[in-house]
């Protein structure tokens, strides 16, 4: 059992070695289109300036985390309202769901010229492509709990709070982290997208500069510094959820 | 400490799409405090409209309730009433035992209302002990159940209210349940009152049993069960029992009683 384990884990980091192994020796044999590095390649470009990499995803990360802050806070204070006050529920789910639509790649140029190429600019982004899915399972979670409990709950005669603290809250939680778990992504590759608008630092600057420098390995670099950032989004929420979510493990549908 | 239930001229419509549905006409009835009542009719009779007006879920549209003597809304504020539902009902994030003690984290610490059992004694008085830490979901429907009524004694309710609350289950954990469900209120002495489907089981658990018919929903008759607590199963052979059953089916049924195949699950 616990054998077969250890082989589940590690099979997908053999298939990875594996592949970067043959695309290594087909560089060697010098079949490899120019735009395609070896893993060789990636390294030594990685080495050359090791502090490349800390110096960007830092910016990035930072303004990616504040733009999914902002966009938590205000998706959470919007579902509670649209909770508790039924007549704005539908307009602040439109509200959500129409800046979702708005393609990112035309807001930026707009909104570098309006706020300029800082970090606020980004960071709107972020908030703008991160918000939806927050507000969509948060709106979800807050009407998660059915009937029946809620009965229960004025049953024992529960205040409003503590039917919150003991009931909607807990019943919302996985709904919360499933809009977290798509926004924390979203937010990483909004941020990114808005660097290309013009920004000092971040993946996305290091991206664009070495793409008009033609120096592919680089290139190849950022698409892993981002991806790694947007990987990371994603686990640390996917983490969070499975230590607070504990009553609610995935079943099987055969089952 | 438990209270009668005084139910006068009791009705109440439902309007849906439309459509008036009398739910309940003219209910009344009194039940005295301490006793052990069960009701039983057929399905959309308005035995569960009754069980939710009495623990003000709902509101009735004329007549009134009162428990002990104060209405419904004032002895739900005051803890006084217990509900077990036909689910468990369970907070799937809560284990057992923090699922039995949900009424004393609302309550609060000081209450008077605090039943003088632990939540882990009543756990071991509905037989579940060992699954203090379990979550709802590792707990069969049976034990989920009891899980619920352990919750409804928490606050040591004067008025226990259930609903079907095997409905469930299959006959013979049924028939265990209802033995506990005696033992218990035995030990906690409050006024019961649950809706059945079983007719024997009316008969061998009440001190009263209600029957009620549909369209609109109104009690047709109060038979009263003269066999001696406690109850044992033994009882099911007194003639007494086959007589106060025999009540109950015609009072159901009617004339119809003669003409149906003679079982007691109808
Ligand atoms: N909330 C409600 N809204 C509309 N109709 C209801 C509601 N609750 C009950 N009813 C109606 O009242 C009648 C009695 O229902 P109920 O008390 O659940 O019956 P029982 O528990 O005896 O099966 C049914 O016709 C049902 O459709
Ligand atoms: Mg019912």
């Amino acid at each position: 059992m616990k054998g077969s384990a250890i082989v589940t884990a590690a099979l997908p980091w053999l298939v990875i070695v594996l592949i970067l192994a043959v695309i290594e020796a087909i560089y060697r044999t010098g079949h490899l289109p120019i735009f395609l590095p070896s893993p060789s390649m990636l390294w030594g470009s990685f080495i050359e300036s090791p502090t490349l990499w800390p110096a960007n995803m830092g910016p990035t990360l930072w303004k990616a985390a504040t733009g999914f802050g902002i966009a938590a806070g205000l998706s959470l204070a919007g579902a509670g309202l649209g909770a508790v006050v039924l007549a704005a529920y539908a307009p602040i789910y439109n509200l959500g769901a129409t800046l979702q639509s708005i393609p990112i790649i035309a807001t930026t140029p707009l909104l570098a010229l309006w706020l300029g190429t800082g970090a606020e600019t980004q960071i709107t982004i972020a908030v703008l492509v991160s918000q939806f899915p927050m507000l969509n399972g948060a709106m979800q979670g807050f009407r998660a709990a059915d009937s029946r409990q809620r009965e229960m709950m004025h049953c024992l005669a529960a205040s409003p709070l503590q039917t919150l603290r003991y009931l909607i809250l807990p019943a919302a939680l996985p709904f919360i982290f499933a809009g977290f778990k798509i926004a924390a992504p979203a937010a990483v590759l909004g941020v990114i997208t808005a660097e290309w608008a013009g920004a000092e630092r971040g993946v996305g600057a290091v991206m664009l500069n070495a793409l008009f420098a033609y120096d592919p390995p680089k290139v190849w670099l950022s698409v892993i510094a981002a991806c790694v950032l947007a990987g990371g989004g994603y686990g640390v929420w996917a983490l969070v959820e499975r230590l607070v979510v504990v009553w609610d493990r995935p079943t099987e549908l055969r089952q | 400490m438990s209270r009668d239930i005084e139910i006068a001229q009791v009705g109440i419509q439902f309007h849906q799409r439309g459509e008036t549905v009398i739910a309940l006409e003219d209910v009344s009835l009194s039940i005295p405090k301490g006793s052990y009542t069960e009701i039983i009719g057929p399905s959309c009779c308005g035995k569960s409209t009754l069980l939710r007006l009495i623990a003000d879920i709902l509101a009735p549209s004329s007549g009134k309730i009162t428990i002990g003597g104060s209405p419904p809304a004032e002895a739900r504020r005051d803890h006084a009433i217990g509900f077990v539902f036909q689910q468990p009902t369970l907070l799937p994030w809560r284990n057992i035992r923090q699922n039995v003690a949900l009424p004393l984290d609302v309550v609060g610490r000081t209450s008077h209302r605090r039943s003088d059992r632990t939540p882990d004694q009543l756990l071991e008085l509905v037989g579940l002990g060992k699954f203090a830490r379990s979550l709802p979901a590792e707990l069969s429907g049976g034990m989920q159940q009891r899980a619920a009524i352990a919750r409804a004694l928490v606050l040591q309710p004067d008025v226990l209210l259930l609903d079907e609350p095997f409905g469930a289950l299959d006959e013979i954990t049924r028939q265990k349940m209802n033995l506990e469900l005696l033992r218990i209120w035995t030990e906690c002495r409050t006024t019961a009152l649950l809706v059945t489907h079983s007719i024997a089981e009316a008969v061998f658990m009440s001190d009263e049993v209600v029957v009620m018919s549909p369209r609109p929903g109104r009690i047709t008759a109060r038979i009263a069960i003269p066999l001696p607590r406690p109850r044992s199963l033994a009882m099911m052979r007194d003639p007494a029992f086959t007589v106060a059953v025999n009540q109950v089916r015609e009072a159901l049924f009617g004339d119809e009683a003669e003409t149906l195949p003679g079982g007691e699950a109808y």
